[in-house]
């Protein structure tokens, strides 16, 4: 392993949970030299809303492993990178594609369908 | 007593641990009356009081089977033999080890007919102040309950008829805490 995996590598990342935390180093190298389809969750532990996602989320992820990347970033700990995306509440979901801020989407319906529509819509994935 | 035993503890301490929601108000007002009454005679604490956090790791250090999501949607107590104690049975134990309060508590050990009817009305309660918290100005808890709308729209409706109006709320949306200092965020990266 590499010093770039290893230090994208999270310690929250754990078995059966299908949507890696990421920090600020690992966020850098995930997801802004990240290629392809990838939709970032700015959460928190304490916000009941992204608490009520977290099953469909990763219900999601599972669905798109294939074609589409989920990662969290808790932003009660990641405040710079809360800050420069100008995150203004939880939970809200950023797409990026190539690095690149796609689609936005704040506080969705935690229910499967819209979350799929949700992260998949500024790609045109099916 | 009730509650989960837990065979993979890690080491843990001789005093029960409470973890609270330190984001909700109405929680942190409970942490602190807890706080003040689980001091014993000669002022030690009966209790940890301890907020929940933002690290699932640290709290899986303090007992490995705690899921984060699940400890910020109901009180846990950590006990010292490995158990945990959650919502109602977490409150009838506080109430047990605070010398102040204990004089009521043995209420929630009395069975009638194999039921604890006593720490059922605890339980109910637990959940009905719940249910309410977003009433209190607690920001992240969350929808209410089904049952609890028609409260919640009547508090919004006096404050709004007061003139002590709320900031209005998408459905699933919590607002972070305004920091005060909106000019010193930096825009977003510039796009490649």
């Amino acid at each position: 392993m590499n010093q770039s995996q290893t230090s994208s590598r999270n310690t929250h990342d754990r078995p059966g949970d299908g949507i890696p935390s990421l920090d600020a180093a690992s966020f850098e190298t995930r997801v802004l030299q990240g290629q392809g389809p990838i939709a970032v969750e700015f959460m928190s532990y304490s916000c009941a809303h992204c608490g009520a996602m977290e099953p469909v989320l990763q219900q999601v992820a599972e669905t798109l492993r294939s074609r589409e990347r989920i990662f969290r970033v808790n932003v009660a700990v990641e405040l710079g990178l809360a800050s420069q995306y100008g995150i203004e509440g939880t939970p809200t979901l950023i797409m990026f594609s190539d690095g690149q801020e796609v689609g936005r989407a704040e506080g969705p319906d935690p229910d499967v369908a819209t979350m799929l529509d949700v992260v998949t819509a500024p790609f045109g994935i099916q | 007593m009730m509650g989960t035993g837990n065979a993979g503890v890690v080491a843990r301490q001789s005093t029960p641990i409470l973890l609270f929601d330190d984001e909700c108000a109405v929680c942190r007002r409970m942490a602190r009356w807890v706080g003040s009454v689980a001091c014993n005679a000669i002022g030690e604490r009966t209790i940890d009081v301890r907020p929940i956090g933002e690290d699932p790791e640290a709290l899986r250090k303090l007992d490995p089977t705690l899921d984060i999501w699940k400890v910020y949607a109901k009180s846990h107590l950590l006990m010292p033999d490995g158990t945990i104690l959650v919502a109602g049975e977490a409150v009838a134990e506080v109430l047990r080890r605070s010398p102040g309060m204990a004089w009521c508590a043995w209420l929630f050990s009395v069975r009638v007919f194999g039921m604890r009817p006593f720490q059922g009305l605890l339980d109910l309660g637990y959940v009905i102040l719940s249910d309410v918290r977003p009433i209190f100005g607690c920001k992240s808890c969350g929808a209410p309950a089904l049952w609890a709308r028609p409260f919640v729209w009547l508090v919004k409706t006096a404050r709004r008829l007061t003139g002590s109006k709320p900031p209005a709320r998408r459905p699933h949306f919590t607002p972070l805490p305004a920091t005060g200092d909106a000019a010193s965020r930096q825009p977003p990266p510039p796009r490649r």
